[in-house]
């Protein structure tokens, strides 16, 4: 029962309105499912030890959720050491976890979380309201202006309840909250007063699967099961994260048996990979699509202005053979060139055609038979095998583009900075919904956005404060229409993130939290008995 | 002598100074770090955040003067990707990479010093052949690439050696290795030519004229004479290995110095950069105050000429 029925003032219980988001309903059914089930009191005692081959450097600021930035790493640590409100699992986009129910106001103002009784941090001190609220109010990850400026203020009436009250309202509360941010995880407040800021990163406390152990920068983090995390009591009892950022040295650490799991294994190391016996090869699919942008595509005097021309660059990638040669053909070959498959609100448009001889032909009827000198085509440098590819393909039908690999920060700078012209190639692994990737990337002042159409902008502004959600679904499914039809992007894949999981291992969670890069939810993880 | 010693402490300041700035401006010439701290996509507002939170919305002079005015105090500032100061950062990684470049010091001069002499008493001969086999290979085979077969071979084929990380006395003789390996070749090289050098003075031919053993003119007149460059390269050559054994550290996920400086670069984290630039800066500068000192003291000509 919704324990916010006997509060003042029109609730509804997410998922049973007419307005409620895709995301909010499975979280409806999830609560009937995860919240209900009750915890095993026979759970086997955690045993054994799980390493990782960890391919970029672990921070501290990473056990604490305070810090979150707009990056997905961090939450590669997250998972084990914290919890949150509601959070991503396993078929559940937007699971309950230390909340067992949520509701909203009517009114859209408001939201009310309810504490899941009797969950406990790692040092014994229950999780209450409070703590939500400290949480909360001590976030200075990404997003945090956006939230801090949208929330008016965080009510803890008692230990079980909390509420969000909006200065207005704000569809994408939850997507921010719950899923694009750290705000939504809880420390305990009494233990990060008394240790302080500093010293909370050197040895946290959460209520996360997974108590911290140790911690040697550079070399490696050490974490041991919490036997009384609410959900399960985790099967492994020792996790180790070592930090190796030599590819070829990690999978030499996969082969030898010194870790279990590698993250980040690409081209020919992963054949070697997929080649070894007792080595399993694990792709995953970030909310990550990359795509070719036309930036001239608003002026008057580019070919880049005629539709046709785009559509033709977009009909001459061989998506299926770069995917083989690339990524072993594990990459999504996706006709959505901006916003991922698992974000809210994502239209799914037909699948990209490869079509060289249809390509020549809009040429032609755009009046290039012969093709044309297209410029440049920059990309960051860290995909340029992939930017070889497609300027070949593009080269093939005759838009003959010169590749223009950048070093990543200059080519992130450079394309804010609307700096660069003719074709550009990027991907985005920005945690959000469909509207803020469009925002980023399609409408007027995005950040990377070179210009725009009116009536997209138009339908944008429209979608922002729109409650219904469904009118709002079908807005934004209209504008990724337009963009679609539109060619403002030619799509080229969702890229598969490619780990390695050794022999060892039961269940290595790869895969089983939609979108999640890497391994999770750790108390699910197992080793093969025996 | 005080003059002189003061003048010389003038000078490293100098150098410091001159390292400092250079270094400050040179990393943010490189680009903006607020784009490799978000997920390419995010929002102005949490770019232009970023650069608050580092300063880096800052005027450059303003950065620099809040920098040197940090640096005044002992404070290499905070790291934008740990969020730590640097100097803790710097001195956790240290006692890595001494432990790393003693070992490969060693190992270079065992090689590279008994190789290079042999090669100069047979010159011409097999030794000398091989020695410059060694010497060519040494120095022409990228530490990265003799790194990786050292692990192929030793850790996933014969499974001897861990591949990786630190912790025992194993984990760092693969690492000490392909460091030593290029400086042992170096070493070889000067050896054998301080050696020839040595070899062909008067001292020595009239050592060999009074009827001393070959080998007593060798380890006694020669050798001991001909080790001084030597040992001065090694000196300098380990203060190199302290602090930028960048390649082999990333190769076998070594926690060193190296390691710390290709992540601040990695992520333009600008104050580790500079951190380890500066840090290694006032090694090598210090080192040559105090070798300047001592030859200054053990010969009064340098510091009446100056």
């Amino acid at each position: 029962m919704d324990a916010s029925a006997d509060r003042p003032g029109r609730r509804r219980s997410l998922g049973q309105g007419p307005d409620v988001t895709r995301r909010e309903a499975l979280a409806l059914a999830a609560f009937g499912l995860v919240a209900g089930l009750p915890r095993s009191g026979f759970a086997a005692a955690p045993q054994g030890q799980l390493t990782w081959g960890v391919h970029t450097t672990l921070a501290p600021t990473w056990f604490d959720p305070a810090e979150t930035p707009g990056i997905i790493t961090p939450f590669m640590v997250l998972y084990a050491l914290h919890d949150a409100l509601v959070k991503p699992m396993p078929g559940q986009p937007m699971a309950p976890c230390l909340a067992e129910s949520l509701s909203a106001s009517e009114d859209g103002l408001s939201y009310e979380f309810v504490l899941r009784r009797g969950v406990k941090f790692h040092n014994g001190e229950p999780v209450t309201a409070e703590d939500v609220k400290f949480s909360f109010e001590r976030y200075r990850g990404n997003s945090q202006e956006m939230m801090k400026n949208r929330v008016a203020e965080v009510e803890a009436s008692d230990p079980q309840h909390v509420r969000f009250k909006l200065k207005e309202p704000w569809p994408d509360f939850l997507t921010f909250y719950a899923v694009a941010s750290g705000a939504g995880w809880v420390v305990p407040k009494e233990y990060v007063k008394k240790v302080g800021e500093d010293g909370f990163k050197k040895a946290p406390v959460g209520a996360g699967p997974y108590k911290f152990v140790s911690f040697t920068p550079g070399v490696e983090l050490v974490l041991e099961a919490f036997d009384q995390y609410w959900r399960k009591t985790p099967s492994v009892k020792r996790l180790v994260f070592k930090v190796i950022p030599e590819e070829a040295t990690r999978l030499a650490a996969l082969k030898n048996g010194e870790v279990d799991i590698v993250y980040s294994i690409r081209g020919e190391l992963a054949e070697e990979l997929q080649r070894t016996p007792g080595l399993t090869l694990k792709p995953v699919f970030p909310p990550a699509p990359f795509w070719i942008y036309f930036p001239e595509q608003w002026d008057a005097k580019s070919p880049w202005r005629d539709e046709r021309v785009r559509r033709a660059a977009s009909l001459a990638l061989d998506r299926k053979s770069i995917n083989e040669a690339l990524t072993l053909g594990l990459s999504k070959l996706t006709g959505n060139s901006i916003v991922p498959d698992i974000f809210d609100f994502y239209w799914q448009p037909p699948a990209p055609v490869y079509d060289p001889d249809k390509a020549k032909q809009l040429l032609a009827e755009a009046g290039y038979p012969k093709g044309f000198d297209a410029g440049e085509y920059t990309c960051d440098g860290s995909y340029s095998n992939l930017g070889e590819a497609v300027v070949d393909n593009l080269q093939a039908v005759g838009i003959r583009v010169r590749l223009r690999p950048l070093e990543r920060a200059a080519f992130f700078e450079g394309y804010a900075n609307k700096k660069f012209k003719n074709l550009i190639s990027s991907g985005s692994g920005a945690f959000g919904n469909a509207a803020t990737r469009l925002e980023a990337y399609a409408v007027k002042g995005g950040t990377y956005a070179y210009g725009s159409y009116p009536d997209i902008d138009a339908l944008f502004q429209q979608q922002g404060t729109e409650l219904d959600q469904k009118k709002r679904e079908a807005t934004l499914h209209k504008i990724q229409q337009l963009v679609y039809e539109r060619t403002m992007y030619a799509p080229i894949w969702q890229l598969a993130f490619i780990n390695g999981v050794g022999p060892r291992v039961g269940e290595s969670g790869f895969g089983l939290i939609a979108g999640f890069a890497y391994t999770g939810p750790y108390e699910d993880l197992t080793l093969k008995s025996g | 002598m005080k003059r002189y010693i003061g003048r010389r402490i003038g000078y490293c300041l100098l150098s410091l100074f001159l390292l400092s700035v250079t270094i400050f401006f040179f990393v943010r010439v490189t680009g903006d770090p607020a784009t490799l701290l978000v997920e390419p996509g995010a929002s102005q507002a949490d770019l232009d955040a970023i650069r608050h939170q580092f300063g880096l919305d800052q005027p450059l002079l303003v950065q620099y003067g809040i920098f040197m005015a940090s640096l005044a105090h002992g404070d290499l500032g905070q790291s934008f990707y740990y969020r730590t100061p640097v100097l803790d950062l710097y001195l956790s990684r240290l006692p890595n990479s001494i432990y790393l470049a003693v070992v490969a010091m060693a190992l270079s001069l065992v090689i590279g010093i008994p190789s290079g002499v042999l090669a100069s008493v047979r010159v011409g001969r097999f030794w000398d052949n091989f020695g410059k086999l060694f010497t060519l290979l040494g120095l022409s085979l990228p530490s990265f690439w003799v790194g990786l077969v050292l692990i192929l071979v030793f850790s996933v084929y014969l499974g001897w050696l861990p591949s990786s990380g630190a912790g025992t006395p194993l984990h760092l003789i693969m690492p000490a290795f392909a460091l030593g390996w290029y400086f042992a070749a170096a070493h070889m090289r000067l050896t054998r030519s301080s050696m020839l050098e040595v070899l062909g003075s008067e001292y020595v031919k009239l050592a060999r004229l009074k009827g001393l053993p070959q080998s007593l003119v060798i380890a006694k007149h020669a050798f001991k004479n001909a080790l001084i460059p030597v040992l001065t390269l090694a000196g300098i050559n380990l203060v190199i290995m302290v602090n930028v054994a960048t390649v082999v550290e990333v190769v076998f996920a070594w926690p060193g110095i190296g390691r710390l400086l290709y992540e601040g670069v990695t992520f333009r984290d600008f104050p580790v950069v500079q951190g380890v630039v500066l840090m290694g800066g006032a090694m090598i500068v210090i080192v040559n105050m105090v070798v300047d000192i001592l030859y200054a003291v053990i010969d009064p000509r340098i510091r009446l000429g100056s």
